[in-house]
C-alpha cells in the first residue's frame, strides 16, 4: 500500500487531494452554516439572511434554549438512555443469533436463517404494530417502545452471521478440546476475534436509537420521556405543516410568533447532533476494518 | 443438543426479563388504556340527572397544540380541581403538535386506541374522513340531554356544517366562521398617495395604487401573493362553493374554470404580474413570514374578520393597515368545520365525554384556565377581559381547541368588542345556498384525486399570474377534462340534486 503511494506522481496525489478536500467541504458546510446561523442576531438574519460569519453575534438562542434547562436535559437523559441501552442489548442479540447460524454443525441453521430473513421482506404494517406495542405489550409512555423495536435487524443479523461465519471452525474445535463450554467459547473467542464488526454495527445501531424518532411520535405523548430528536421533529414538523395549511388557518388567528425563531431552531439542531460528531472518532479505528464486513474480501 | 437447549432457556429467560422491565416502567405511566370500571355505561342514564351521584371516570382527551409546553402537568392539575369537583371525573390531558397530530392520531384511531374527546378539523385529523371511517359517534341524542346551553349557543348552519347523513359528530369550537375576501393596503402609503380605500370596489380598482407603489418605492412588493393563499374565490364573482350561481333556483354546478369570471381574474392577475406588480416567486412561496416583513404594500385577504387589522399589523413589520373587503361577509361549510370536538368511538364514558365538553364550553374559568393558564404565572390581566401573554411563559395553547372562544379572555391588541362584533358577523352572515351540503367522494375517487392533483399544479401559476393565460389556461381546462372533471361535475350534480330535494323549501 505505502509503496505504491509513494509511487503516485505528484499531480494525481495533488488531484486526489483536492477532490477530497472539495467533498470534506461540502459535507462540513452545511454544519458550520448551521452553526453560525445559531450564533446569529434573529433580527440580523432577517434582514442579511444567512452566512457563514454571523453578521450579528448572538448566543440569545442557547440562552433561550437552556432557560428551561429541564427540558433539554431530560431529552439528552432519555436519548442517552436508550442509545446505550438499546446498542448494547442489540449488539449482544445480533451477535448472539448471527453466531448461532453462522455455526456450521447446527442443524436448524438454514431454518433460522430465513425465520430471520423473512421480517426484512415482510411487516404486519404500522397498525397492527400500534395495537401490539399499545394493548397487548402496554408500551404506551414508556422508552421500551422505543428501543425494542429496533433490538434486532435482519440485515445486521446477516453481517454478523457473514462475519462470524468467516471465523475458522478449527478454531471452535480446539477451544471445544481444550474443555470450553459454549458460553465461554462465544465470549471469550467468537466475541473478541468480531471486534470490528461489533464495532461497525455498534455505531450504526448507535445512530439509529440516536435518531430514532417515529416510534417516539407513536408511543411517546408524556413530556418527560421525550427524547431529543422527537423534540426537534415536532418543532420543525409543526412548522412546515402550518405553512402547507395556511389556507385553513388564516382564519383561526394562529400567532406564529409562538414558535422558536430561526436561530433558536438552528442551536437545537446544533445540540441533537452535537454529541454523535465526538462519538464518531472512538469508533474509527475499527470502522475502516468494519467497512469490508460482510464482504467477500478475505 | 443439551446445552443448545441451555442457550435457548437463556434466551426466553432474556425476553421474560424484558417484557417483566417494560410492564414496570410503564405503570407509573398511568393505566390510561385500561377502560373505566365495567358497569358503568349501565346505570349513566339514570344517575345523569344528579351530578352528584356520577360515578367516578376517566376522561382522555387529545387536541392540537404548536408546541408541548414544559407546565402541562400543573394546566392538568388545576383543570382536574375544576372538572372533578363538577363532573366527578379526572381528565388526561393529552396535547399532541400539530405537526404530529394527523398521523398519531390517525394510527391510534385506527388501532382502536381508547380515548373519549378527540379534536379534529378539516387541516389536521380530517373530520370528514374520520366520520367516514366510523372514528366517532354521532351526538344528536347525547347534546340535547347533557349539553343544552352549547346546542343553543351555536347558530344552527354552525350545526349544520358538522352534520354527515342527517347526524351531528362534533361539536364546532364556536369561533369566527364567516370568511370575508378582499386586500389590505398599508395606511401610510396610500396616505403617501392620497388613495381613497373607500372607493375601492372591486379587486381592480386597487390598480392606481399598486402602480404608484411600483413607481415611486422600488424596494417595496405592490402587492405580496402566495401559491397556495391565493385563490379564485367564487363569491366575489356571485358563485358558492359548489359552483353554483347564486340566485339559481336550478342548483345548476359549473365547472369554475371553464367560467368567463374565472378567465378575467386569471388575466387581471396576469396583467399585475407582467407590469410587475406582484411578487416574482408568488407561486413558490409558502407562507408571509419574516423574511417578507414590512416589504409589501398590499396583500389578498380569504378571511377579513373583525379585529383583523390588528392582527394584520405585527405580521406586516408594525405598519397600519387598512382593510377593503371585496363581498360581505359569507359563511361557507369549510370555515365552520376549522375545529372541531368529537367523541370518539372508543369512548367507555360518551355521556361524561359530553357533559365536560358542555362544562368547558360554558364555564369561563375551565376555558381560560386551558387557553391561558394560570392568572400571574402565565398571563397578567390588562383589565376584566384582556390579558397579556408572557410570550416566554411555559404554558401556551390556541383558545380555539378547547371550546367556544366568546367565553374566553381577548389578547392584548383586541379591541373590547371583539367578540361582540364577530358574534354579530357570524349571525349575519349570508349562508350560502347550498351550505350543509358536503361532496362525497367515495364514487369517483380516482377522477376527484386526479382533478385535485392538476388543480395543485396549476393553480399557484395561473392564480399569482405567473403564466400566460392565453396559452396555460386552455392547457390547463384539457387537463382537467382529462382528469375526469365532468365526471366529478356529474356526481356532485347528482348528490347536490338528492340534498336540494331533501333540503331545500321551495
Amino acid at each position: 500500500m505505502e509503496t505504491y503511494a509513494m509511487r503516485r506522481s505528484g499531480i494525481v496525489n495533488a488531484l486526489l487531494n483536492t477532490f477530497f478536500i472539495l467533498l470534506s467541504l461540502v459535507i462540513i458546510a452545511p454544519f458550520i452554516l448551521i452553526v453560525a446561523v445559531s450564533l446569529t442576531d434573529e433580527r440580523a438574519l432577517t434582514t442579511y439572511g444567512y452566512s457563514f460569519i454571523p453578521t450579528q453575534f448572538s448566543s440569545l438562542a442557547y440562552e433561550y434554549l437552556l432557560q428551561t434547562p429541564m427540558v433539554i436535559l431530560r431529552a439528552y437523559g432519555n436519548t442517552a438512555f436508550i442509545t446505550v441501552v438499546g446498542t448494547l442489548l442489540s449488539i449482544l442479540l445480533t451477535s448472539i443469533i448471527g453466531y448461532t447460524i453462522s455455526r456450521r454443525d447446527y442443524s436448524f441453521r438454514s431454518w433460522v436463517t430465513i425465520y430471520v430473513f423473512i421480517p426484512m421482506m415482510f411487516s404486519g404494517g404500522l397498525v397492527p404494530f400500534y395495537i401490539l406495542m399499545t394493548q397487548y405489550l402496554h408500551l404506551k409512555n414508556s422508552l421500551w417502545a422505543i428501543i425494542l423495536p429496533g433490538l434486532l435487524s435482519p440485515f445486521y443479523v446477516l453481517i454478523m452471521k457473514g462475519f462470524m461465519g468467516k471465523i475458522p471452525f478449527e478454531i471452535i474445535e480446539s477451544a471445544k478440546m481444550d474443555g470450553a463450554g459454549e458460553w465461554r467459547i462465544f465470549f471469550r473467542i467468537i466475541l473478541p476475534l468480531s471486534t470490528p464488526a461489533l464495532a461497525t454495527l455498534g455505531l450504526f445501531i448507535a445512530f439509529n436509537y440516536w435518531n430514532e424518532w417515529f416510534n417516539a411520535l407513536l408511543f411517546i405523548d408524556e413530556d418527560r420521556r421525550v427524547p431529543l430528536q422527537l423534540l426537534l421533529v415536532r418543532i420543525m414538523n409543526t412548522l412546515d405543516f402550518l405553512r402547507n395549511n395556511s389556507e385553513y388557518i388564516q382564519g383561526l388567528g394562529l400567532d406564529m410568533s409562538q414558535f422558536p425563531n430561526e436561530s433558536v431552531r438552528m442551536a437545537l439542531v446544533v445540540m441533537v447532533a452535537g454529541p454523535m460528531m465526538f462519538v464518531f472518532p472512538f469508533f474509527q479505528k475499527y470502522f475502516v476494518q468494519g467497512m469490508t464486513v460482510g464482504s467477500l474480501k478475505g | 443438543m443439551k446445552k443448545m437447549q441451555r442457550v435457548l432457556l437463556v434466551w426466553l429467560g432474556c425476553l421474560v426479563f424484558l417484557a417483566a422491565c417494560s410492564s414496570g416502567n410503564n405503570n407509573p405511566g398511568g393505566t390510561n388504556t385500561n377502560p373505566a370500571a365495567p358497569g358503568n355505561n349501565g346505570e349513566e342514564p339514570v344517575s345523569a340527572e344528579t351530578d352528584g351521584e356520577l360515578p367516578h371516570v376517566e376522561l382522555i382527551w387529545y387536541y392540537g397544540v404548536s408546541q408541548v409546553s414544559p407546565d402541562q402537568q400543573k394546566i392538568e392539575d388545576e383543570v382536574n380541581r375544576i372538572v372533578e369537583e363538577k363532573l366527578n371525573a379526572t381528565v388526561k390531558l393529552r396535547p399532541i403538535d400539530f405537526g404530529s397530530y394527523t398521523t398519531k392520531l390517525n394510527t391510534a384511531s385506527a388501532a382502536g386506541e381508547k380515548f373519549d374527546l378527540v379534536w379534529t378539523a378539516n387541516w389536521a385529523f380530517n373530520y370528514d374522513e374520520n366520520v367516514k371511517k366510523g372514528a366517532f359517534i354521532p351526538l344528536d341524542e347525547l347534546l340535547e340531554q347533557h349539553a343544552p346551553q352549547t346546542l343553543q349557543a351555536i347558530p344552527s348552519f354552525t350545526w349544520d356544517a358538522t352534520k354527515y347523513q342527517g347526524e351531528i359528530y362534533a361539536v364546532p369550537n364556536y369561533q369566527t366562521i364567516t370568511s370575508r375576501y378582499g386586500a389590505s393596503i398599508r395606511k401610510d402609503l396610500a396616505d403617501k398617495y392620497g388613495f381613497d380605500a373607500s372607493t375601492v370596489e372591486t379587486l381592480e380598482d386597487l390598480e392606481p395604487f399598486l402602480a404608484s407603489v411600483k413607481e415611486n418605492d422600488p424596494g417595496i412588493t405592490p402587492l405580496m401573493l402566495t401559491g397556495p393563499g391565493t385563490k379564485f374565490e367564487p363569491f366575489m364573482y356571485g358563485f358558492d362553493d359548489n359552483g353554483v350561481r347564486i340566485g339559481d333556483d336550478t342548483f345548476q354546478t359549473q365547472i369554475l374554470e371553464e367560467t368567463p369570471e374565472y378567465k378575467s381574474f386569471v388575466e387581471l392577475m396576469h396583467s399585475w404580474f407582467e407590469k410587475g406588480y406582484i411578487n416574482d416567486d408568488a407561486s413558490t412561496v409558502k407562507q408571509i413570514d419574516a423574511i417578507y416583513n414590512g416589504k409589501y404594500a398590499s396583500g389578498l385577504e380569504s378571511a377579513m374578520k373583525p379585529g383583523y387589522e390588528a392582527e394584520k399589523k405585527a405580521s406586516n413589520g408594525g405598519y397600519d393597515v387598512i382593510g377593503i373587503p371585496f363581498t360581505e361577509a359569507t359563511t361557507r361549510r369549510t370555515s365552520n368545520i376549522t375545529t372541531l370536538t368529537a367523541v370518539s368511538r372508543t369512548s367507555a364514558n360518551p355521556e361524561r365525554a359530553v357533559m365536560l365538553i358542555e362544562l368547558v364550553n360554558n364555564d369561563p374559568e375551565l376555558y381560560n384556565l386551558l387557553s391561558f393558564g394560570i392568572e400571574g404565572t402565565h398571563y397578567e390581566k390588562l383589565d376584566d377581559n384582556t390579558v397579556r401573554i408572557d410570550p416566554n411563559a411555559s404554558y401556551r395553547a390556541q383558545n380555539w381547541v378547547f371550546g367556544n372562544v366568546f367565553n374566553g379572555y381577548l389578547v392584548e391588541g383586541q379591541a373590547a368588542d371583539t367578540w361582540e362584533a364577530t358574534k354579530a358577523l357570524n349571525e349575519s352572515a349570508f349562508v350560502q345556498p347550498t351550505f350543509g351540503f358536503s361532496f362525497d367522494d367515495t364514487a369517483v375517487k380516482a377522477e376527484y384525486a386526479n382533478v385535485m392533483a392538476v388543480k395543485a399544479e396549476y393553480e399557484p401559476l395561473l392564480m399569482t399570474g405567473t403564466v400566460d393565460p392565453a396559452t396555460y389556461l386552455p392547457e390547463y381546462l384539457t387537463k382537467l377534462r382529462n382528469a375526469g372533471a365532468d365526471k366529478v361535475r356529474e356526481e356532485l350534480q347528482r348528490q347536490l340534486d338528492a340534498w336540494v330535494a331533501e333540503n331545500v323549501k321551495s
